[in-house]
């Protein structure tokens, strides 16, 4: 018999953002109805696993929490990435074909460095779980899709340098939506550029447009680029019914998106019509992973006459994907255009809102430029409101670093300590999966494990 | 109070006279298969040939006869309607060998989605009538959040065939699950005559020895229910053996610890979790034939390995077999089994120790070992095995999904403490006990753990409410009802808990128990707010609440060490 499909059902029926936030107890409450009621879980297709809680480690693998990853996690945070780490050990023990970590809190918005709530999200689930793959098992390249309504940007800048991690978001335009970036032209950094895509699409996309940009793009991309894994960024507010956006997607649309994208680990993320459409979102999905029949998954108000795509949408997104294409066949010659010759050092200035928190980010990002490795990368950030008043220097050694980048690092990380400019001093060292912090005040140097 | 309890097993029946919390007589006969209330009153008659049935106060029975009926498929063929709605696709579960699927769903707050065509339903009952059938399984998706569909249904069937038997899947079982619903509720309707007839049985034939006290009968949560009850939902005591022993268990030893009771037979072994003092009821129905029902049932596992099982050599090394050849070769059996080895290293005293010996000479010559090393040798493959499975069982149950944030940060690790054999376990527990560091526990009259774990068992009642305050309905799982909140939208978990005492109280008159709420515990209590545009719309609110599990004292007498005596075992 074929392996079968890994479920983490973690719906947190005792935690919420807050009584009324849409992030709340009752979000997968009828999921769990309609997934128990259905018996699935008694088929050979579907075993379900128990979450674990993630490690400090394993958040500091990816994320910078100032001060510290405990003052920026609740449990359930870290139950949630704990979650899709379960299954990702599952997986590459070679018992599960696929699995899909049916957590919540949320994580698709949640960037490197963490100050508080940004769009529901505090730590990034997938992120984590990515990075845990390739320091633990040694996964090389690994392809991110994400579907949900709203631009993956935490994800996005997570490994907007990094050429290893494919990053692919579709999601409603962001002049329309939250959180407002994700355009064409966000392709990633100098040295990893065409491994960021974004899809914007316009409002009353239906199954027909998800799946045009599915077949001409997505897919032919992810072909190209030639991932050990796939990874979907699993949100379900595309749904015709989601409250927070704008978008004609249904179950089947959903299903079949995972039926033929074949992602080997789904993790859910947004999805808000917590009656209309999860409960037969998620049961498609999990239907379409397992193998098994979804083609009976159909949303009780479902009226295909009202959900067919305007042609004017359908023509737009053609233009969208059109133009993506060539972006994408000419992306070492656009990647060219970045830097200058002999350029040492790749600078950035990120203004970021916790929209959640009401936390104001300022953020330096500087790249190493080098010929051998993606560089390693400093951020310097500085928070302000609600509480948070924080500065910090983080560096990051990213897995693929050369020796020379690697002592470069380590040099600057002296050197800041020594200078004791801002709060705390992060080192992020993937090739060593060791993670340091250092309390500027205090003078104390801890380990982050 | 004189209280007799009777297990109908599958190789023996026992029976057990108590006075109050003493043994007064016991008796254990081979079951005739095919005549099990021959066995009954066969048991029966020799517990009474002393004291006579003066003075009893209680009979509670246990027995196999479900399980038997569904195993040997001698039940009436049953067909099977399904109102599933959207969702997995329906055709692909085989729950009866005739299922027919009609329009019609309810969704998971019990809102009716799309109604029954009565045409339809019409359609398909002819075409059923045409093919024989008069027995109907009706089952509806989420028809435990509202009946009236199948309800509607049913209406429709009885108008045209007012004889047919309908049974409808909300009666039969509780729980959030449709394909395990829809098996539970065709072996319902598959069993429900033959159990009722083998029910007058056992009734007249113990009023007529003169006993008027209440009959029950043992169900495989370890709970009893008045006899005459039990016809309405008659799946509910399959596998009520397991339970008897390890209530059995339970009441010869005192149990108070974490520990596992191990009942060894012939051909298998079963296992039961004891988690501080109480048996584990498993987080699924049981299992019966190729069925996943909803019978709530003690957490059991069954290892094909016993006494009986084959033993032999293969590339040098010592195997044993799933299957059973025939009895131990101490007993004129055709090979060795373990019970041999158990013989020659004087575990027991059971058939011919130079049989025994020989079979044991015959294993060690594959091995290069003497009779007694390879017994020996015997004697520790089956305590791995053992070992193997008990820890199999504590890590499955460590790694019960949970949904909840404190169910995951607070299930404590737990390891096993103590190890109880009944049975024919008795030879093995000492063994096993030592190699996990647990004490092992050998029950004085384990022998007849089953009777008396009946003898001894308590009514329990459940109750599952789930109110939906937007909606203003609520639901009770085990009657499968739907009725209005009386207290409209500021229904609150307080009115909630209050609501599913009064159910609690109501379905224990149903079953003849009284029921002490002060005691009652509350398994689950949740509430969701229910949040639409801005602003909360109301709550749902989920409530599980059941009387204590207990068993009715401790019997007197009740341990000795493992290892030093005991009985002799089959
Ligand atoms: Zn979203
Ligand atoms: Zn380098």
């Amino acid at each position: 018999m074929n392996k079968p499909t890994g479920l983490v059902f973690f719906p947190a029926f005792d935690w919420a953002i807050s009584p009324t936030h849409p992030e709340r107890e009752e979000r997968l409450l009828y999921t769990r109805d309609q997934i128990f009621e259905e018996g699935i879980l008694d088929l050979p297709e579907i075993v379900e696993y128990k979450p674990r809680l993630a490690t400090v480690r394993d958040v500091a693998r990816i994320h910078t929490c100032v001060p510290t990853v405990a003052k920026q996690t609740t449990e359930a945070h870290l139950v949630a990435a704990g979650g899709a780490l379960v299954l990702a050990d599952a997986l590459m023990k070679g018992e599960i074909r696929n699995g899909f970590a049916l957590v919540r809190p949320p994580g698709h918005h949640a960037m490197r460095m963490v100050h508080g709530n940004r769009g529901f999200c505090n730590i990034n689930n997938e992120a984590i779980m990515v990075q845990y793959l390739r320091q633990k098992y040694g996964v090389k390249r690994i392809a991110i899709v994400d579907t949900d309504v709203h631009h993956g940007d935490g994800t996005q800048e997570i490994f907007w340098h990094d050429p290893d991690v494919l990053f692919i978001s579709f999601h409603q335009d962001g002049r329309t939506l939250y959180p407002g970036t994700g355009f064409i032209n966000e392709m990633g950094g100098p040295r990893a550029y065409g491994s960021t895509i974004n899809i914007p699409l316009p409002p009353e996309t239906g199954d027909d447009g998800l799946l045009y940009v599915l077949d001409n793009l997505i897919l032919p991309i992810i072909r190209e680029f030639q991932p050990d894994l796939i990874v979907n960024s699993a949100g379900q507010d595309n749904h015709y019914t989601d409250p927070l956006a704008n978008m004609q997607i249904t179950a089947q649309g959903y299903a079949l998106l995972n039926k033929l994208l074949k992602p080997h680990l789904a993790v859910l993320e947004g999805g808000y019509a917590v009656e209309s459409a999860l409960p037969y979102v998620n049961l498609g999905i999990i239907l379409a992973m397992a193998g098994l029949d979804f083609s009976h998954v159909v949303e009780p108000d479902n009226d295909p006459d009202r959900l067919e795509q305007k042609l004017e949408i359908t023509e737009y997104i053609s233009n969208v994907v059109n133009r993506l294409q060539a972006d994408w066949r000419n992306r070492e010659k656009l990647a060219d255009r970045q830097l200058s010759p002999g350029q040492e050092f790749y600078e950035r200035n990120k203004s970021i809102f916790y929209d959640t928190d009401y936390i104001q980010e300022e953020q330096l990002e500087r790249l190493r430029i080098c010929d051998h490795c993606p560089g390693y990368f400093s951020i310097e950030t500085k928070a302000g409101g609600n509480g948070a008043k924080n500065s910090a220097l983080a560096i990051t050694v990213p897995i693929q670093a050369c020796e020379r980048c690697q002592r470069e690092a380590h040099q600057l990380y002296r050197e800041a300590k020594a200078r004791r400019e801002v709060d705390y001093i992060y080192l992020q060292e993937n090739v060593d999966d060791l993670y340091q912090v250092f309390d500027c005040h205090k003078g104390i140097e801890s380990i982050q494990e | 109070m004189m209280k007799i309890g009777i297990d109908v097993g599958g190789t023996y029946t026992d029976a057990v006279l108590l006075d109050g919390s003493r043994l007064v007589e016991w008796a254990k006969t081979p079951t005739q298969p095919d005549n099990l209330l021959a066995s009954l009153t066969g048991a029966l008659d020799q517990i009474l040939q002393v004291k006579g049935a003066g003075g009893i106060t209680r009979v509670t029975i246990s027995t196999t006869i479900i399980t038997n009926l569904v195993v040997e498929e001698k039940y009436e063929p049953v067909a099977l309607i399904l109102i599933p709605g959207p969702g997995y696709n329906p055709k692909a579960w085989r729950l009866a060998p005739e299922t027919r699927i009609i329009k019609g769903a309810v969704d998971f707050r019990g809102k009716i989605i799309q109604e029954i065509i009565q045409d339809e339903v019409l359609t398909v009952i002819k075409d059923l009538a045409d093919k024989g059938f008069s027995k109907l399984a009706v089952v509806g998706k989420f028809s435990i959040r509202n009946p009236i569909l199948e309800e509607r249904v049913r209406e429709i069937i009885l108008g045209r065939y007012p004889d047919w038997e309908v049974e409808l899947g909300h009666t039969t079982a509780g729980h959030l699950n449709f394909p395990r619903r829809a098996a539970t509720t065709v072996l319902t309707a598959a069993t429900k005559a033959k159990y009722a007839r083998f029910v007058r049985q056992v009734e007249d034939a113990v009023r007529e020895r003169k006993i008027s006290a209440p009959i029950y009968v043992l169900k495989a949560d370890g709970g009893t229910v008045p006899l005459g009850k039990s016809v309405h939902h008659p799946v509910d005591t399959i596998f009520s053996g397991p339970a008897a022993s390890v209530l059995g268990a339970l009441a010869m030893t005192g149990e108070q610890e974490t520990g596992v009771v191990v009942d060894m037979g012939g051909t298998t072994t079963d296992l039961a979790l004891i988690l501080a003092g109480q048996p584990l009821v498993a987080s699924q129905g049981a299992p019966i034939g190729h069925y996943k029902t909803q019978v709530r049932a003690f957490a059991v596992t069954s290892v094909a390995l016993g006494g009986d099982s084959g033993l032999r050599v293969e590339d040098g090394q010592l195997k044993l077999d799933s299957r059973r050849y025939g009895p131990a070769a101490c007993l004129g059996g055709p090979g060795p089994t373990p019970t041999d080895a158990f013989r020659v290293l004087a575990l027991t005293d059971i058939g011919d120790l130079s049989l025994a010996r020989g079979s044991m000479a015959e294993l060690g010559a594959g091995l290069g070992l003497t009779p007694e090393e390879a017994a020996e040798e015997v004697a520790q493959l089956v305590t791995s095995r053992m070992v193997e499975v008990i820890e199999e069982m504590f890590r499955v149950w460590q790694e019960e999904p949970a949904y909840r944030l404190w169910e995951i940060l607070h299930k404590a690790v737990e390891r096993p403490r103590n190890i109880i054999g009944v049975g024919g376990a008795a030879v093995i527990v000492d063994r096993v006990a030592k190699a996990m560091g647990c004490t092992g526990f050998l029950p004085l009259h384990g022998r007849v753990a089953n009777a008396v774990g009946a003898a001894l068992a308590q009514p329990s009642v459940v109750v599952t409410l789930r109110a939906d305050s937007q909606r203003g309905f609520y639901n009770i799982e085990e009657e499968g009802i739907q009725l209005p909140l009386p207290e409209g939208r500021d229904f609150k978990l307080a009115d909630g808990v209050k609501l599913a005492e009064e159910w609690l109280k109501k379905r224990g008159q149903a079953l003849g128990v009284e029921v002490a709420l002060e005691e009652r515990e509350v398994v689950r209590q949740e509430v969701f707010n229910l949040v639409r545009g801005h602003g909360t719309v109301g709550r749902i609110i989920d409530i599980i609440i059941q009387t204590p599990w207990k068993i009715e004292g401790l019997l007197e007498q009740q341990t000795m060490a493992a290892g030093r005596g005991g009985e002799n075992h089959e």
